[in-house]
């Protein structure tokens, strides 16, 4: 590779890769995913810790049953057996349930406010009990006993097109989650680098050190290499998302809610996932070339917002998109549109695996994505390097009309 | 070396540059003098390549200036311009690097271009910290550290205090002893005589004269005499091809059309005998200047 690009690259991803802004840029949403998880994570362990104590009267032999299942009844047996005794006590809010057991059924006394105790774990032990005890009155062996109380065993199934059993929830619940990640993921990417690097031409062109460094290099080399540096940046974004994302998989590994999330999106292959990959991966680079061909116009940094929010806009709306399709998917404008660079990003991953599109007609999109991609590069830069010299007082768009009619 | 061969820029209609030939030797520095929009910085917006000549050939030792030379220029633009958030030495390590010179290299070199500048400040501050004359001097590092073969100042003086200014020079001076080819624009016609070997004056894109410094002043002739004395500014008047006469502290400028009415001046003055002073010279640089933007 040229060492002059090697440079500017290395440049710009180090410049910004310092500086405290990128970091809370990375950081922030894993803060905040810290924090809501941490909070969630505490409400549970709140709850474990009021596991309810319940004082078993009447039949010791059953209350002995209870005392050795305390774990899986989530109770804890209190050592009161005398019925005065625990009614004080449930008076004083130092229990929070008597049950009460007489021959063939059981009274469970509780207080407004009580801990949650849960009725049918304690409906399942006494009927077992009492089923067992009334099987060995009919003169049953152990064995038949056993068997007589046996639970049902029903298992459920969610039968996928492609033969892939899941036991998951709903399935449009995944492809909505994948809809709104890819969204989300993409419009933010943009919204963040594409001012990045608004700013950084903005800020070279203003102050004039553009002069400086055309006296060393070229405008192309100028060019590529910061958004190639911006890209990079971009894509160290992820990975440590996505190592973060490893991290956390391994620490929560058997935590329910991690279980949830997986079965959402365990529709979701290795190929999808390489493809939805690259799909926001070349989008980010449309946008970003997109962005330094007009922020090539700009003057000074006041106009940078004026400059990108046009790019903004046209983000979002591939991310409106993505919602009004889940509803109708078979649309024409729709079918059309994720075909269309710089939205189908937001479009095809999904059409993909909902199964409206099939395998080749999402990699055409890709493919073509791609090829726009090329074109706006080297179309972009030939804007930049007209431009970047050049302080013109014009209205952006008017400069970039302008550049188009005389493009020789 | 570097050789302009009728090179024209026209912007519309205006013209900017109009026939420009010059040639720059190792060793020696070029003065490029002119009045605002005189085409200047036109001209060495068009050897870096900024813009296009209209026509015209710009070449380095024969051949037009790639890629790989340009990393050989040193080029200080007229509008000067720092990454403000980067320190000195993470500004410099930049620019120096895309010019071909190691990181390593470049921090020893620095330490040393700073104490020889005397920039206030360390290569560790930050480049908003600075103020306007040191910024201009780490531009100036930034321009030169990497030992240019060929190096560009655009008005590398203004903005500078009288022993900046000097530092300037020095600097430029060490550069052209060690053989590179130095060119330089300003307004200021001192500055221009002092360091330069040869001048070029443009006036509206046209070069009005060039050539060694001394050889243009010559080329005038010795058609300024100052003298001190005990004689009146009307005697003075009464010689025959004074053409004009101003008062300038004890003495007298004397502008004569001939170099010869110097004798007749010496002959007056001198008739009793001793004088504090007297002297004949060609016209200064500041003079022709004048001259020459005069004339229209
Ligand atoms: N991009 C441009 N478009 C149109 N005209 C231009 C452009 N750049 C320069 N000019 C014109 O070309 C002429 C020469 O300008 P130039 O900047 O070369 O002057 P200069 O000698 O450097 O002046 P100064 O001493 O003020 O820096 C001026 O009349 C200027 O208006
Ligand atoms: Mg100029």
């Amino acid at each position: 590779m040229n060492k002059g690009l090697t440079i500017v690259i290395k440049q710009t991803f180090r410049s910004h890769f310092k500086t405290r802004g990128y970091w809370l840029l990375v950081l922030s949403p894993i803060i905040f995913a810290v924090v809501i998880g941490g909070i969630i994570f505490g409400v549970t362990q709140m709850q474990g810790n009021t596991t309810p104590t319940v004082a078993v009267i009447g039949n010791s032999q059953v209350r002995q049953v209870f005392i050795r299942d305390e774990k899986t009844l989530d109770i804890k047996v209190s050592k009161i057996t005398d019925s005065q005794k625990a009614n004080r006590s449930l008076a004083a809010q130092d229990l929070d349930g008597i049950l009460t057991l007489q021959d063939d059924n059981a009274t469970l006394t509780t207080q407004p406010k009580s801990n949650t105790i849960n009725k049918e774990a304690f409906v399942s032990v006494l009927g077992n009990i009492s089923r067992s005890q009334k099987a060995t009155n009919y003169g049953l062996t152990a064995a038949q006993t056993q068997d007589l109380i046996q639970p049902f065993n029903l298992k459920s199934v969610v039968k996928q097109p492609d033969n892939k059993s899941t036991n998951g929830e709903n399935s449009d619940m995944a492809n909505y989650g994948i809809a709104v990640a890819i969204g989300i993921i993409t419009t933010m990417i943009v919204m963040w680098y594409a001012s990045m690097i608004a700013t950084e031409i903005a800020n070279e062109k203003s102050s004039r050190i553009m002069e400086t460094l055309l006296a060393a290099t070229s405008a192309s080399i100028q060019y590529f290499g910061k958004m190639i540096g911006i890209f990079a940046l971009a894509v160290t974004h992820l990975l440590i998302y996505i190592i973060a994302g490893a991290i956390g998989y391994v620490i929560l590994q058997n935590n329910p809610m991690l279980d949830g999330i997986k079965q959402t999106f365990s529709g979701v292959t290795i190929g999808f996932s390489i493809y939805a990959v690259a799909f926001i991966l070349i989008s980010v680079a449309l946008y970003l070339i997109l962005t330094a061909m007009i922020a090539s116009l700009i003057n000074d940094n006041a106009q940078v917002q004026q400059a990108i929010q046009p790019i903004t806009f046209l983000a979002m709306i591939g991310y409106m998109f993505s919602f009004i399709m889940t509803n109708m998917p078979n649309n024409l404008a729709i079918k059309i549109l994720s075909y269309v660079p710089f939205i189908s990003q937001s479009m095809m991953p999904v059409r993909l695996v909902t199964k409206v599109e099939t395998w080749p007609a999402a990699i055409l999109s890709l493919i073509i994505s791609f090829v726009a991609m090329i074109v706006l590069a080297w179309f972009g830069k030939n804007i930049y390097a007209k431009n970047v010299l050049s302080y013109s007082d014009d209205k952006i768009m008017s400069q970039l009309i302008k550049n188009i009619k005389n493009r020789n | 070396m570097i050789q302009l061969t009728n090179l024209n820029k026209q912007f519309g209609d205006k013209v900017a540059v109009k026939n420009m030939n010059m040639a720059l030797e190792p060793g020696k520095v070029m003065g490029l003098i002119g009045q605002n929009g005189a085409g200047k910085t036109t001209t060495f917006r068009m050897i870096l390549n900024f813009i296009a000549p209209t026509s015209g050939d710009i070449t380095w030792n024969g051949h037009p200036i790639t890629q790989t030379d340009k990393q050989k220029i040193g080029f200080l633009p007229e509008e000067r311009g720092l990454y403000q958030k980067l320190t000195i030495e993470e500004q410099i390590l930049y620019f120096s690097e895309l010019h071909g010179m190691t990181r390593s290299d470049t921090k020893i070199a620095l330490a040393d271009w700073l104490k020889r500048l005397d920039v206030v400040g360390k290569a560790t501050d930050k480049v908003q910290s600075l103020s306007k004359g040191n910024a201009q001097k780490v531009q100036m590092i930034a321009a030169l550290i990497f030992n240019p073969e060929f190096i560009i100042l655009d008005e590398p003086f203004s903005g500078l205090d009288p022993v900046n200014t000097s530092i300037m020079m020095n600097e430029i001076v060490r550069l052209r002893d060690n053989g590179a080819m130095i060119i330089f624009s300003s307004h200021d016609m001192n500055n221009v005589t002092k360091i330069s070997d040869n001048l070029t004056m443009l006036k509206q894109g046209e070069i009005v004269l060039q050539g060694g410094v001394q050889e243009i002043r010559e080329q005038f002739g010795r058609t300024k005499v100052y003298v001190e004395g005990p004689f009146s500014k009307a005697e003075l008047a009464n010689i025959a091809g004074v053409t004009q006469i101003n008062q300038q502290g004890a003495g007298f400028d004397i502008t004569i059309s001939d170099e010869a009415t110097g004798h007749q001046i010496f002959d007056f003055v001198t008739r009793n005998g001793y004088i504090p002073a007297f002297s004949q010279q060609p016209p200064t640089l500041d003079d022709i200047f004048r001259q020459e933007v005069a004339l229209s």
